[in-house]
Order: C-alpha cells, then structure tokens, then sequence
C-alpha cells in the first residue's frame, strides 16, 4: 500500500483527531492513528474507547488498504517538516511503514489496522442539526461549570436537552449552575442526554465556524458530525439532577451593575480572600455595593465599593469570587442583573439584556458566613 | 489514671486485684491496650504484641476490654474536672490538661485543686489518679509521670530549668524514640545536653521539631489549654487473628470499617474530604494512601467505594495486611471558622427559607 499527501494537509487533520488520544492508553494501539485507504481517500480515526474522532482526507493511491500508525512519532515528524508531498508506502507483511520526504526516508513500526477496537456508528435518525459557531459557544459558556467530581458522574458532564426546535445546555457542580437555552435549532425528537466534558472540549476545538453541525445519538453514544470529521462519544449513563426545581423564580431582591467593573473588583478583592473558600462579602444597601474579603491567616483584607442599582431589603451575602468571576467570564452584555433572596439561598446571575437566538441563567450558591 | 483500662477491670473483678493483668486480644495477634503496674514490674508494656507480654510475664492473665465502661468513667472524671475550671482539653479518654488560674470553685492554688480532684477520683470510682502541676502544658504532662501510681509532682517556676537538665531524654515528652535515640548517638542523654544545642542547629537536625525541642528544655511554652480541641481525623483500625491476603476478604474487612467510621460521623454529624486507607504488613511495615476530593464524603456507599478504589490502586504494595484501618480527615468542622460553601440541594429543591447545609443526592 502506497499513497502521498500534503504534510501539513495532513498534519492539520492529525491534530484534530489526535486530541481523542488518551494520557494513559489501556491498549497500545490506542497510541495509534487508524490509517483506511479506500478510493484516494484517507480516512484517520483515533480514539480513547470513550471518545473517537474520524475524518477525512483525499490522498494519491494505489491500493486501498488499512495501518495503525504510531500518532506521537508521525505527529512530531510531520511538525519538523516544511509544507511539502510526502509519500507513506506500508509493508502489509509486517506492518512497517516508510514515510518519503524531500529531505529523506523515516521508518516506523505499524501495528496490523485489523486490531484496532471499532467505532461505533450512528443507528439512528434521530438528529439535531446546529450552528458550529453557536454550538462552540454553548460549549464554551456551560462546560466550566460542571463538576469533576467523579463520585457524582452525571455531573461530570453537560446535559442536553432537546426540544424539538430547542436545545438546552446544563452543567452543574452543586456549587453553581449554567443553563443555556438555544432556540433554533432544527430537530424533531424531544429527547435528553449527558455529554463528558472530554468530547466537548475536543469539540469546542476543531468545530467549524460556518458549518452546521448535525448532532445524532442513540441510547448510548452521541455523534457529532461536520465537514468530513466525526465526533463519537459514549453518552455519560446516569441520571441528571432535576435541575429546573432547584431555580429559584421568586428572588425578591435585584442588583444591576456594569459587568466588567464588577469582574475587575472581584478579581483584585479575590487576592485578599481566604484561599480556600475565596470568599468575598458583598454588601447591598440602595445604590451602593461593597465587595470586601479577608484572610484571618494572614491578616489581609480589601474592600471597594461599586455603584449599582439596587431594589431590595439591605443585603449582606458571601459568594466564592472564583465562581462568580468565571460566571462573569462568559456574559457578553455590558450590564449584569443577580437576582438575591436570603444569605443562604441561592443567587441568579443574569445578562441585562439577551443575545439573539440564546437565554443564559446562572445560579450560585453562596458561602455562608461565619459567626 | 494510674493503668486506666487495666485499673478498671481490677475494680470491677476483685478475683484480678494484685495480679498481672493485661487488657487487650490474647490471641497469638493480639495486642496489650493497658498493663496493670504487677504486669508492669515484668516489662509488659502497653501496645505491645501480646504474645511478647505473654512470654515475658508467665501468669499474665488477659482480659477482654470493655470501651463502654472506660467510656463512661471518662465521663465521670470530666464531670468532675468540669466543676473546677471549663479549660479542660482532653488528650485520651483517661488524661487531660485544667487551666486552673482562675478555678470556678475551691482553694486558688493548683497544687491543692490537684490534691482535691485526685481525692474525689478516687472517692466517686475507686481508682487512683496522678498529676503534674506546673506552669505550662510540657512541663505539666513530664510532671504527672514522675510519681506515677497514686502521686503527684509540682514544677514551680524556680525548679523547672534545673529539672529539664537533669531530665533523661527519654523522658521529654514529644521526644519519641527514634529521635531519642539519634540524639543519643549524638551524645545528648538529658535535658542538658539538648540544651547545649543551638536552635539552628535543632532545625537543621530534627525539622521543626527541633524548634519545639529548643524552646521546651528552657521551658519555654505558651500553647494555651484548649478545651475545644478540633477533631482532625475520625479512623477505625483492626488487626486480624491471621494475615490477609485474600482481595475480597480485605474488601470485606474495609466495608466493615467503613461502616464503623461511618456511625461516628453520622452521630457527630462531621464529614471529611479525605479517606486514608492505612495498612501493616507481617513485617509491621505501614503504608497510607489517602484520596481527597472537593466535597465531603457523606455517604457511607462512597467511603466504601473510595476504600474498594485505594485497596484496588495499592493492592501491589499491600499484598499481605495484619492490620487496615480507615479514616477520614480534613473534616468540615474544622474549616468552618472560614464560612462554608453551600450546595445545590436536588434532593430537597423546595426547602424553605431556613439556613440549611444539603447533604447529598
């Protein structure tokens, strides 16, 4: 088997599907790309038995054939190699691969294509079909809130939830909680289920602007495709928390500020926080907040204070500035609204005013103060 | 107490007053929880293997412990500490420092609060007790073994440095053997001969330690009596009657010390976000290995999971165990003077307005 390509062709493709790789493969050909010449076209797969990512290339052949090719060794050649044709030519004995540069020949040991784990294939019609950009950014504006904890998996990753012509985003940690709604989408299925936050992440990566994005899934695994790649990931199986009855609706106290004035004061009273709960008090009166944080270890504290809009009972509340930050982090309007009820209760961030085509709410629950 | 656990039994069972007793497993695993001071006289000691103590104490009779009642003397012994001063900060069920500079009853000197308190121990449980009576925790805790059974010692002000110096090292406490026994080598037997070491080097040679060490042989010690001492750690161990090798059978020993450290936290409503998996080897080897996560450990099908996983990822270093032990560490109460993140409560969503820590779901 024989076939040439562009390097940095190739190499561009490569990195996208190399990122379902894992750290610590329980089978070495998991290290491998899965190389399937068939009618000039390459297809590479690679994958983590969880996530896998395909896609395609079209090549100069000979024969159609298939190779496992060490991904770490070819991926730091193509790197060192200036854009140029390259020619891979296989021994289909014993699985040895010679890769042709102008500057040369480089010899690695393949492994037989035959033994690498297969990857699942949409079985369905149920599909979705979204925006890349919007879909990155749906991916962008939740993912940070779900959890790590692997004691509680289903949090671990981002729920969906479709609606027919709605797709609902939600992570949570316990701590806070994103929900974004996109409102149009084209599906017919009203179905729901939990994406690990690896795929996403890979996902967030290489999806394409323009494209659409046609999301299928079955019971157990989602299938992201777009252009000539293909996203397959095992679907999180558990039960996602009943996230809409813990949304307060009724919170009676509003606070409307300048987002960014917000975020720099919380990011500078954050350094005077105590380190492990990054606790910083905020304290609501009419037309005034004071941000203040301190760290008894140390004998540090800081204090600013914000002008806002205020309508509600004087409110004194601890949040985790880290938490809030972030939150702050992905709204895009120059105006916040947080929505309060008691210092124990939990607080709802909100834009001031809405992006086109998507609602974001985002709840945090508070650090409850000392004494 | 003079012998606490050991003292107790005589107590209870006249047949055993005068003899050696050991309190504490007899099977050939076991080990001495407390020696009575007859047993003393042959060398037995507590913590040590009973088979040993055995050897070395022909007639030694062993005697099954019973928490319950050492529990419940505790109590009492607290009870009347209390009734004196609430600066009481317990170190075992049987031992603890009084702050008694300003008692809330009795004579105003601490030598005869000592006396007083020894006296009523002995009248409300029959047992016997000795203090040590100085002007700071150290030197208050070397004191009360000086006259160990049934006696007391005071360090007054003017004594204690004279007192260090002749002190053997041994007997310093918070110096423990394997440092005892590199100062030796280093020609240090007493107080004096630690004292002669500067503080830099102290550092240099024994860690941080070695800065408690300069300060305490010139009795130098300002830690106040703590009556609230915060727990650190809720644990259970046991040591089995045969090493253990089987996988399943650890599994089986850890889910009943999960169980059993479980109880403990559920009753003291206290949580942590570390489990320590502790092991001994046949040849008394110890290995911990601990798994932190980012909340609290609040249910007991989690701890035995965690328990399952650090069993699964050591099992190589542990392939035989006389002993495992549970514990979980980095507990909520002690991280509260910091405020404490509330959580999402999916279970209970409807839940008033009522401050309220959510559990789990």
């Amino acid at each position: 088997m024989k076939f040439s390509v562009s390097s940095s062709e190739l190499l561009k493709r490569l990195q996208i599907v190399g990122g379902a790789i894992g750290s610590n493969p329980v089978l070495p050909i998991l290290e491998d790309f899965l190389f399937t010449i068939s009618n000039n076209r390459l297809r590479i797969a690679a994958t983590d038995l969880e996530t896998s990512i395909t896609t395609e290339i079209e090549v100069m052949s000979d024969t159609d054939g298939v190779v496992a090719v060490p991904a770490k060794i070819l991926l730091e050649t193509l790197k060192a190699l200036p854009q140029q044709p390259i020619t891979f030519t296989v021994n289909e004995e014993n699985f040895g691969i010679e890769i042709t540069s102008a500057y040369g020949k480089y010899k690695l040991a393949g492994e037989d294509g035959q033994d690498f784990p297969n990857i699942p294939q949409p079985d369905t019609v149920d599909t979705l079909k979204i925006n890349g950009a919007a879909l990155t950014h749906g991916i962008t504006k939740t993912i940070f809130a779900a959890s790590n904890d692997e004691l509680r998996p289903a949090m671990t990753g981002v729920y969906f939830q479709v609606d027919f012509n709605k797709l609902v985003l939600v992570a949570t940690d316990a701590h806070k909680l994103v929900k974004y709604t996109f409102n149009e989408v084209g599906s017919e299925v009203s179905t729901s289920f939990i994406v690990p936050k690896k795929a996403l992440n890979l996902l967030k990566g290489s999806l394409p602007e323009k494209d659409e994005v046609t999301v299928s899934f079955n019971a157990a695994n989602a299938f992201f495709s777009f252009g000539d790649t293909e996203l397959v990931c095992r679907l999180i199986d558990a039960r996602y928390p009943d996230y809409n009855a813990v949304i307060p609706v009724d919170n009676p106290n509003t606070l409307t500020l300048a987002r960014s004035d917000f975020q720099n004061s919380l990011k500078r009273i954050a350094i005077y926080a105590n380190k492990t709960t990054n606790q910083v008090i905020l304290n609501i009166n009419d037309g005034s907040l004071t941000i203040s944080a301190q760290d008894l270890d140390f004998s540090n504290e800081a204090t600013e204070q914000l002008a806002c809009t205020y309508e509600g009972d004087p409110l004194t509340i601890g949040f985790n500035a880290k938490f809030l930050v972030e939150m702050l982090n992905v709204l895009e309007s120059d105006e916040v609204k947080i929505e309060l009820s008691t210092p124990t209760r939990a607080g709802i961030l909100l834009p001031a005013e809405e992006m086109e085509g998507e609602e974001i709410l985002m709840l945090v629950m508070p650090v409850m103060l000392s004494n | 107490m003079d012998a606490f656990y050991a003292s107790v039994e005589q107590r209870d069972h006249p047949e055993l007053r005068g003899k050696p007793v050991a309190v504490g497993g007899s099977s050939l695993r076991g080990v001495v929880a407390s020696a009575s001071y007859e047993a003393r006289q042959f060398g037995v000691k507590s913590a040590m293997p009973s088979v040993t103590a055995a050897r070395l104490c022909p007639g030694l009779i062993f005697v099954k412990s019973r928490f319950e009642v050492y529990r419940e003397v505790s109590q009492q012994i607290r009870g009347i500490f209390h009734t004196y001063t609430d600066l009481v900060e317990p170190l075992s069920l049987d031992e603890a420092y009084l702050d008694v500079t300003q008692p809330k009853r009795g004579p105003k000197s601490a030598t005869l609060i000592a006396a007083a308190i020894r006296q009523q121990i002995r009248q409300e449980t029959g047992l016997t007790a000795s203090a040590g009576i100085s002007f700071n925790k150290f030197l208050a805790k070397v004191a009360s073994d000086i006259n160990k059974p049934d006696g007391m010692k005071v360090i007054p002000p003017e004594e204690a440095l004279a007192f260090l110096e002749q002190l053997p090292i041994k007997a310093f406490h918070g110096i423990g053997k394997v440092t005892a026994e590199k100062m030796r080598r280093m020609g240090i037997f007493n107080g004096e001969g630690l004292k002669r070491l500067s503080e830099i080097e102290l550092v240099r040679r024994f860690g941080k330690a070695g800065r408690h060490y300069y300060r305490i042989v010139r009795a130098l010690d300002d830690r106040p009596v703590n009556p609230n001492r915060i727990r650190k750690s809720i644990g259970a161990e046991r040591t089995y009657r045969e090493d253990i090798e089987d996988p399943a059978e650890m599994k089986e020993k850890l889910a009943y010390l999960a169980g059993v450290i479980f109880k403990y936290m559920q009753k003291s409503d206290n949580y942590g976000r570390t489990l320590t998996l502790k092991a001994k080897m046949p040849d008394f080897q110890i290995i911990t290995r601990s798994k932190t996560f980012a909340r609290e450990l609040k249910r007991l099908e989690e701890i035995t999971a965690v328990a399952y996983e650090l069993l699964e990822e050591h099992r190589e270093e542990m392939p035989r165990v006389r002993l495992l032990g549970l514990s979980v560490s980095n507990l909520q109460r002690e991280q509260q003077a910091e405020g404490i993140q509330l959580e999402i409560d999916f279970e209970h969503p409807n839940l008033g307005n009522e401050p309220h820590e959510p559990d789990h779901f």
